[in-house]
């Protein structure tokens, strides 16, 4: 017998009597700009409002001064990159300024699907990350969210503020692998 | 050695101790501060309990379930029996992929089956790359606690490390420039990484989607980059809906360190173009623990290590002590299924208090779960003789009034005369070496109560 087989016919063995799934949650919540804002600069990240009608690439310019590279679908870019792009490329990428589908009030979560990305790698490789959204697509909670999103398809990634840690000594140090800073851009 | 041994080493450097302490305890604070913030909190982990309950009923279905989406997904599915099919398989699959070294992120499974010696042991370079992880795969040890490996460690032990290691300047203890130290030395191992490790926070069976919570963005970093992923999860990571991860991202983060959520929560369901994903399910025996009605709940967990932050007696003898995968209460109910006699000091090496139960976001009844394998380790014959000999001499005194009385009288008188350092000497007396004796009263409760009948 596989060990498939094997491991399936212990689990039918020895499961407990069926106890039902309960329903999906929702708790209602509040679905702000304000909590949103609030919750992202408490993990680290920034909020910036900007004007819909001013160029990203000037919002940009004017955020990452030195940003020589600046990778991008959502301005004219200085660095292309797609899914084929090569480690060598992305990992000399300053900034990646992407799009966010959905933010998250209660946590200053952005889900980021692989289609927002260019490159899977290119959300954390990059040493800065900003994203664009729309303030209109700010929901509560996580149970809203996942109710949005529906379906994460191939790979998709919820990021809540710049990379960090608190492995030594439990001091927080921003900037542990991935983004060193990560600004929201709202719209 | 027994948990009382290993944790005397650690307790032996009482400064170190209380800090160990204090952090965790400071950890703990920040976990409840979070929960307060959300009104339905309690709510949240019954949904949760109920949830994993539910999928525990049916897991073979939703193992199945899982397994056929993640292959339609265009991932390759294996299952492992124990950990040494499982460390085959991983071996196996680096080497078809012809690679000789690997990143890793955060997997307690993978150190459960204590991969990383044996893909050493077969010529792999492994490069673990959580933080915390790297700081402790540096010193040889094993992590110290679920989510924080490092905690046992202060800044200068660190530094020395990375000095001996990665070339930081002696002396160079601030937590910033050591953490960019690292920055750099793992970023040179990502770019090069071949293959991709992770571990599994949750399996959806719905969509076949694994789901990986981080803080650094190293399980992302290295498997986008990397050409194999192989994603190793313990059976009982599955859910069955993409919704339920509405219920545990909120309870997860909160219950660890106090964080509305992990920085990144990455959904892995197919492979980019031209790259390969593995899945390896491992029991290991979680089937075994499945059969057993009065531990099956410990499958539960979603190892967020609330239940060590704050138990009494982990803060204060450190993760090692354990000397078990999982430390703390939660691995001191999981280790007596793997091996019990190994591992029979565990379920002491608590005060029964239930505070972990309390803070537990899946609602295992951690602390009731102690005190009954305290049972069958006595049944088992698997106590110290001393804890042995001392419960008989105990139970035979209280079976028998006279003895009790003469006991008692002995003592009161005994303890009057006797010198303190017999009275509290250790070798006799363990309760008294943090502690004094109470004054020994004058009369017995039996001799009061008698005059009191008398007037």
């Amino acid at each position: 017998m596989s060990s498939r087989e094997s491991i399936l016919a212990a689990v039918r063995r020895n499961r407990p009597e069926p106890t039902p799934l309960p329903p999906v949650a929702d708790f209602g919540g509040e679905a702000t700009v304000e909590q949103f804002t609030h919750w992202l600069h408490f993990i680290g990240g920034q909020v910036i409002h900007i004007d819909p009608a001013q160029p990203l690439e000037e919002v940009v310019r004017h955020l990452y001064p030195e940003a020589v590279r600046v990778a991008s679908d959502l301005l004219p870019a200085t660095v292309p990159v797609d899914a084929h792009t090569p480690t060598a490329v992305l990992e000399a990428v300053d900034v990646a300024v992407l799009r966010g589908e959905l933010g998250v009030a209660e946590n200053g979560a952005v889900w980021v699907p692989e289609a927002n990305m260019l490159h899977r790698a290119l959300p954390m490789i990059a040493q800065h990350l900003a994203l664009v959204l729309d303030h209109a697509s700010i929901v509560a909670t996580m149970h809203q969210a996942y109710a949005a999103v529906q379906h994460t398809g191939h790979y998709g990634v919820f990021i809540a503020g710049p990379s960090k840690t608190a492995d030594i000594e439990q001091s927080l140090v921003i900037g542990a692998h991935g983004a060193r800073s990560l600004v929201v851009l709202l719209r | 050695m027994s948990h009382p041994q290993r944790a005397a080493a650690f307790t032996s450097d009482a400064e170190r101790t209380t800090w160990h302490d204090e952090t965790l305890w400071f950890v703990r604070q920040k976990r409840d501060k979070a929960v307060y913030g959300i009104p339905e909190f309690q709510q949240l982990r019954q949904l949760a309990s109920d949830i994993k309950e539910h999928t525990l009923s049916r897991l073979d279905e939703y193992l199945e379930q899982f397994e056929q989406n993640a292959r339609a997904n265009g991932v390759t599915v294996h299952w492992a029996a124990d950990a040494e099919e499982h460390n085959r398989i991983v071996l196996d699959l680096i080497r078809k992929a012809g690679a000789t070294s690997l990143v890793k992120s955060k997997s307690m499974l993978t150190e459960e089956c204590h991969l990383n010696p044996y893909l050493v042991k077969n010529g792999i370079a492994v490069v673990d790359t959580d933080l915390g992880e790297r700081i402790v795969q540096l010193r040889e040890e094993a992590p110290s606690h679920l989510v924080l490996p490092a905690i046992h460690l202060k800044k200068e032990d660190v530094g020395e490390t990375f000095h001996l290691h990665l070339g930081t300047p002696k002396g160079e203890k601030d937590p910033q420039a050591l953490t960019e130290a690292a920055r750099l030395h793992l970023r040179e191992k990502f770019l090069i990484g071949e293959v991709a490790i992770t571990g599994v926070n949750f399996a959806v069976a719905e969509t076949g989607a694994v789901v990986v919570c981080t803080n650094e963005g190293n399980a992302d970093l290295g498997v986008n980059l990397a050409r194999v992923h192989i994603a190793c999860m313990g059976m009982e990571k599955l859910i069955p809906r993409t919704a339920d991860l509405g219920v545990f991202t909120r309870l997860l983060a909160r219950s660890a360190t106090g964080q509305p959520v992990t920085t990144y929560t990455s959904h892995f369901a197919r492979p980019a173009e031209g790259r390969e994903m593995h899945i390896v399910i491992v029991d290991n025996g979680r089937t075994r623990q499945l059969g057993r009605p009065d531990f099956r709940a410990s499958l539960k967990c979603i190892r967020c290590g609330a239940c060590m932050n704050t138990c009494p007696v982990y803060r204060r003898s450190g993760g090692h002590s354990y000397d078990f995968t999982v430390p703390g209460p939660i691995g001191a109910i999981l280790s007596p299924n793997i091996d019990m006699r190994q591992h029979s000091s565990l379920p002491f090496a608590s005060t029964l208090c239930g505070s972990c139960t309390d803070v537990c976001p899946v609602k295992i009844d951690i602390h009731a779960q102690l005190y009954k394998w305290r049972q069958i380790i006595a049944q088992e014959g698997e106590l110290p003789a001393a804890k042995k000999l001392g419960m008989k001499l105990l139970s035979s005194v209280l079976a028998r009034p006279g003895i009790y009385r003469f006991g008692g009288k002995v003592a009161r008188e005994g303890l009057r005369f006797l010198p303190h350092g017999l009275t509290h000497a250790a070798a006799f007396n363990p309760w008294a070496k943090a502690r004094e004796l109470p004054e020994p009263p004058k009369q017995s409760f039996r001799d009061w109560y008698a005059q009191q009948v008398v007037k």
